[in-house]
């Protein structure tokens, strides 16, 4: 679903990439680790239609980026570092605004369907200004598969969630991947990304430096590969997600 | 690698496309109005205090104030809007918005002409207390007909040239600054010819040749800026 080949992207005369390859098939949950800085983000944007690469391939369901953004973003649900809602709308307008943004047929249903599904129906006529993060994470969650998007970028949506608000992120991510979506996911939590996806890919010094199926290692030899790769004790990354 | 086969297969017209994706961003606009009351009172609010002092400033002598009544309005205007498009950009800022609204699915232009239509509807909100208000002060024929429309027809163009300029400057630090600074330079063919037509009108006996070339010269400017944003807007908020 997912092709990048020789993927280069430079700020000004700063390389960020210097020739990604990654290939995430329909259906896969990939989750992308790296160092601070390593071009995640990036990387992610690029894929999100927000930003253009300055050389390389990249093709979403096929489609040559950026040539056809226009006509892959419809199947593209992006939850990125911010929240990208509007604090003074309510969950259920930001929802609604996006539905309209969106086209989508009885809306009003579907604003409502997924504010159940993402537990925050109770407070739907509140300004999202006044949720907390967990709240907040979940209703963006809500608002980048309010459209079922085929593909499904998530850029470290763990951040600043204590543990039962990453327990509920975990069962809304399982039960998104489930319904076949394609997951891309940034974490800086190395083991709890490995156990959550299929594969897991590592980004250092702009490459892939490496990709390592789920099932294959266990949490502690991962955290050597990813050491290994990136010439960074693994102790030191397992802090946040 | 299959191609995503739907992607094509929703061709409805593509105008009415259009029309839905600029009423949702106004829409959405209108709504956060509504819930916080904050553009149009604080550009009025702002207008007031403007207003009242250079009042003051001229109260010894009223005939003074009435003739600079017409270029104080504008520099009114101009400079309160200037707080309206910054309010207009900064909900798009809070949580980096605006990318949720350029993955979406729909003409860059859409977003433009949204932002065009919900800035100008808090700037005539605001002029309509204004107008009240130099009427009041300055005991001039501010509501004639003729005065509106040229308040009209240069708002749109005022905020038109200010969302791209806006959009310009959203990634710069400065932007607060960068803002009136850029745009005055690029409204000044505007604002004469308004500022002009405005101000014949407040004479004894206007002479209507003159308003109606000045309003032409506004009309005009209106459509080739708005021409320019439309087509240049996908180029400013793509990197
Ligand atoms: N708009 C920009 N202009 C210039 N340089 C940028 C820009 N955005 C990012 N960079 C640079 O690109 C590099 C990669 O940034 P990016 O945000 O992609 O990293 P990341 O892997 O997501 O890091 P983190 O783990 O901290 O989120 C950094 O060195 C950053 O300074
Ligand atoms: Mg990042």
């Amino acid at each position: 679903m997912i092709q990048i080949r020789g993927l280069i992207k430079q700020y000004g005369l700063n390389p960020v990439l210097r020739g990604v390859d990654l290939h995430v098939p329909a259906g896969e949950f990939v989750t992308l680790v790296g160092p601070n800085g390593a071009g995640k983000s990036t990387l992610m944007r690029i894929v999100a239609t927000l930003l253009k690469p300055t050389a390389g391939e990249v093709k979403i369901g096929g489609w040559l980026m950026p040539q056809n953004s226009g006509r892959v973003r419809r199947h593209i649900g992006l939850v990125s570092h911010q929240t990208l809602l509007y604090g003074d709308l309510t969950a259920a307008e930001n929802l609604q605004f996006f539905a309209k943004l969106y086209r989508l047929d009885n809306s009003d249903d579907r604003v409502a369907e997924a504010l159940k599904r993402v537990g925050l129906a109770a407070r739907q006529r509140d300004a999202v200004r006044t949720f907390s993060r967990g709240m907040m994470q979940r209703l963006t969650l809500a608002r980048a598969t309010l459209h079922e998007p085929d593909v499904l970028l998530l850029d470290e949506p763990y951040t600043g969630l204590d543990q039962d608000a990453s327990a509920l992120l975990d069962d809304l991510l399982r039960r998104e991947s489930a319904k076949g979506r394609t997951i891309l996911m940034i974490t800086h939590d190395l083991v709890h990304g490995l156990n959550l996806c299929d594969r897991v890919a590592i980004l250092s010094r702009g490459k892939i430096a490496q990709e390592v199926a789920s099932g294959e290692v266990t949490g502690a030899e991962f955290l050597d590969i990813y050491a290994a790769q990136t010439g960074r004790k693994a102790g030191m990354t397992k802090a946040n997600g | 690698m299959d191609k995503v086969d739907t992607a094509v297969s929703a061709p409805s017209s593509s105008g009415n496309q259009f029309v839905t994706a600029v009423w949702a961003i106004v829409w959405k606009d209108l709504q956060i109005e509504k819930h916080t009351r904050q553009t149009v009172s604080l550009m009025v609010m702002f207008s007031l205090v403007t207003v009242v002092m250079f009042n003051f400033a001229l109260e010894t002598e009223l005939d003074a104030a009435r003739n600079v009544a017409t270029g104080l309005l504008w520099a009114t205007i101009l400079l309160a809007g200037t707080l309206g498009l910054n309010r207009s950009l900064a909900i798009e800022r809070e949580n980096q918005n605006i990318d949720a609204v350029l993955i979406a699915p729909i003409d860059r232009r859409a977003v433009y002409l949204a932002k065009v239509i919900s800035v100008t509807i808090f700037t005539l909100l605001l002029e309509v207390v204004l107008v009240f208000v130099f009427v009041i002060f300055f005991n001039k024929p501010f509501w004639q007909p003729v005065v509106l429309l040229v308040l009209f027809l240069g708002t749109i163009g005022y905020v038109a040239a200010g969302v791209l300029i806006t959009s310009m400057t959203m990634q710069t630090r400065a932007r607060e600054v960068l803002l009136p600074i850029l745009l005055m330079p690029l409204v000044l063919p505007l604002i004469l010819p308004a500022a002009t037509a405005v101000g014949e009108m407040m004479t004894v006996q206007p002479d209507m040749s003159i308003i109606r070339s000045m309003v032409s010269l506004v009309a005009a400017y209106d459509l080739v800026i708005l021409a320019t944003g439309l087509f240049t807007y996908h180029l400013v908020v793509e990197s």
